[in-house]
């Protein structure tokens, strides 16, 4: 699951905290998209350009498209290569040139550009960006695009986080037990219940990603193991259970006013009109059928 | 506007009472005025569009809400003039299905639809609509899917209440044909019927250039726009009675999904002390006062589980008349309860509106459990809790 994540497209936030550390998956899937052969375009923001390439070989370095908004984020040194507008300029120029195939975008972290922008506008700029093949008056098809996002997560109170997250296609926790790193993967598809998985990795120092099995593989949908399924009639005062004994008499209990079958049926379908009226009488188990008159008995 | 209708249809039918009687020369009332010959008379009449009937408690002209089982629970359907608010559960899966349902119910119906989005185009809402179920099936199918899930011991004949086996497990109370209709979650509408609608879509990032200014104390630039182009298409297409229609007269349903998510330009999801923290309780008072001057009843999504100020919920809340809250069971512990085992979550009926009216109109039952089965959204009321 966690290899698959870039392939369903959209926003993916990958949550990170000062335990488990999400740059380096971050770059594993970087480098996981470039050798698949996409675009793959690089938002600096909050670590220089040689600290992010560093553990990259030459060919991936050559694919990555970087732009750096950690040396000069205010543009104060005027140079011609700094993109107008900043980071969303950025994000919005990718969107209008890119050619068709994949594209991954990194955003190296949404922490600092939620910090730097206002919440709102980030959102509706991811969105535009993640929901490109939507774009009106583009009649080229455009590849999907998906965007990766590092959030620290405990940068930033509920609301931003809790916003992001409901615009994410996926969300990625890193958490871990005992030195192994887990990634819980929520799978958000339009229109379907969201699935959510459990994965333990490893990143090996070239940054490839290593699935582990881990000391546990859950993958069932958010079912606590240690809690059993709750009973509801563990705590009555009354019985609710039937023995094989108790249940076979029931059954065989003749009931006072037993219908036949056919007349249940006959009772039971709707019928348009009814005609005549019929007369269903069976016999009780005590009804005497006897014909002779009671009252020839009287002696008068 | 609806209840000067219903004001003047009394007057039409006392009218109509006297007459029959004067023609008996039995009483001595006579006739005020002279009555409107021939039946074009738009005036005293009772305001009859399609779509629409007036409620039987007081009066209100109803519109469905493409959910039988929510209109009974609703009294009856949801009346012209007024807001429906559709609290939205956690992952927004049966919230869009409850909009489409309503937008839904008014193509079948011919009613005009402005679909306002800032998420998704709304062409592409409107293509995912359900299908209709058409009368002479849906009986069938919504029979077939009631028992189809039945569980092992309620397929025992029943020995002693034998009578009450054919009866539906829901309530449906009486459905016209011409009122409430059942739709199939998973087919979807026909094109033909889409384009011989009539709709007007809004769908925010066309709109809106991302370079204004927005001054404090007002209204989110989004919010804005949207009550601007509602406000246009209710008085070029005269549903306030400004143009006269020409045509028959029509109901304008407007629905506007995911209202003060961050994408509509709003910050109430965002930060609890936001610098436009009333721009949604304004944006409602104004769309509630175009509603009510105007023909058309409006469906709202909001995800009021994202919004950090609670207080912004209970305004918003008061700002509203019909208020639904959906709470599914995904990811929270019910899910393994074998006592919800049936349902997929609950619905909460926050507020019902009085309308020209001293008490409102509330349904007895208030513990109620939604679930989505292969084709139809039923409701039922949970029995266990």
């Amino acid at each position: 699951m966690l290899d698959s994540l870039l392939s369903l497209g959209g926003l993916v936030l990958l949550r990170d905290s000062v335990e488990w550390e999400g740059r380096s998956l971050l770059k594993a899937l970087v480098k996981k998209s470039a050798l698949c052969g996409e675009q793959v375009h690089i938002l600096g923001c909050e670590v220089s350009e040689e600290e992010f390439r560093e553990g990259f070989d030459s060919d991936i370095n050559n694919r990555l498209v970087y732009h750096d908004f950690f040396r000069d984020p205010l543009n104060w040194s005027k140079t011609e290569e700094a993109l107008p507008g900043g980071p969303l300029g950025a994000l919005r120029a990718i969107c209008k040139r890119t050619d068709p195939g994949p594209v991954t975008i990194a955003l190296d972290s949404l922490s600092w550009l939620l910090l730097h922008l206002p919440c709102t506008t980030l959102c509706q700029a991811l969105h535009a960006v993640s929901h490109q093949d939507a774009c009106p008056g583009d009649s080229s098809p455009v590849g999907k695009v998906s965007v990766l996002g590092l959030l620290h997560e405990e940068l930033h109170g509920p609301g931003p986080v809790g916003a992001l997250s409901s615009l994410a296609q996926t969300e990625v926790t890193l958490g871990g037990t005992k030195g192994q790193a887990s990634a819980h993967i929520l799978c958000r598809r339009p229109r379907q219940r969201p699935t959510d998985q459990t994965q333990w990795f490893s990143i090996l120092p070239d940054f490839s990603l290593d699935l582990q099995e881990g000391p546990s593989v859950e993958s069932q949908p958010y079912s606590d193991p240690h809690i059993p399924p709750v009973d509801p009639t563990t705590h009555l005062t009354f019985n609710l259970h039937l023995s094989k004994k108790e249940r076979e008499a029931k059954d065989s209990l003749i009931l006072p006013f037993q219908f036949s079958s056919e007349k249940q049926q006959a009772l039971l379908r709707p019928r348009p009109g009814q005609a005549t009226s019929h007369i269903f009488y069976e016999p009780d188990a005590y009804d005497d059928l006897d014909q002779e008159d009671p009252d020839d008995d009287l002696d008068i | 506007m609806a209840a000067v209708a219903t004001c003047g249809s009394g007057a039409g039918t006392t009218g109509s009472a006297v007459a029959t009687a004067s023609k008996s020369n039995v009483t001595s009332f006579q006739r005020r005025g002279p009555r409107a010959s021939g039946t074009n008379d738009s005036g005293p009449r009772l305001v009859s569009i399609a779509g629409t009937r007036p409620s039987v408690r007081n009066g209100q002209l109803l519109v469905s809400t493409g959910l039988p089982a929510l209109d009974q629970l609703l009294g009856g359907g949801l009346a012209i003039g007024t807001v429906l608010l559709i609290e939205e559960d956690k992952y927004n899966i049966y919230s869009p299905l409850l909009f489409k349902c309503f937008l839904a119910e008014g193509i079948v119906n011919g009613h005009t639809l402005l679909v306002a989005s800032a998420k998704e185009d709304p062409a592409n809402i409107l293509q995912e609509l359900p299908a209709p179920l058409l009368d002479d099936n849906s009986k069938k199918e919504f029979d077939e899917d009631v028992y189809n899930h039945k569980t092992p011991e309620s397929n025992i004949k029943m020995k002693i209440a034998w009578r009450y086996q054919l009866l539906p497990k829901m309530e449906i109370g009486p459905v016209s044909s011409r009122f409430g209709h059942y739709y199939d979650a998973s087919k979807r509408i026909p094109q033909e019927l889409i384009e011989a609608s009539n709709w007007h879509g809004f769908f925010l990032p066309e709109k809106i250039s991302s370079t204004l200014k927005v001054e404090p104390c007002s209204l989110t630039p989004g919010y804005i726009k949207l009550l601007q182009f509602i406000q246009n298409i209710i008085y070029e297409e005269g549903f306030d009675g400004s143009n006269p229609q020409k045509k028959q007269r029509n109901v304008l349903r407007i629905g506007i999904q995911n209202l003060g998510s961050p994408l509509w330009g709003d910050d109430i999801c965002c930060a609890e002390n936001g610098s436009n923290s009333h721009s949604l309780t304004k944006f409602l008072y104004v769309l509630r006062g175009l509603l009510r001057t105007s023909l058309s009843a409006c469906i709202i999504t909001m995800p009021t589980h994202l919004i950090q100020n609670k207080t912004i919920i209970a305004r918003v809340t008061n700002l509203s008349d019909t208020v639904i809250g959906l709470e599914s069971f995904i990811g929270s512990e019910r899910e393994t309860n074998p006592l919800y085992k049936d349902y997929h979550g609950l619905i909460h009926i926050r507020q019902i509106p009085r309308l020209n009216n001293l008490i409102c109109d509330e349904s007895d039952v208030k513990d109620l459990a939604f679930k989505l089965k292969r084709k139809l959204f039923t409701i039922e009321v949970d029995f266990i809790s």
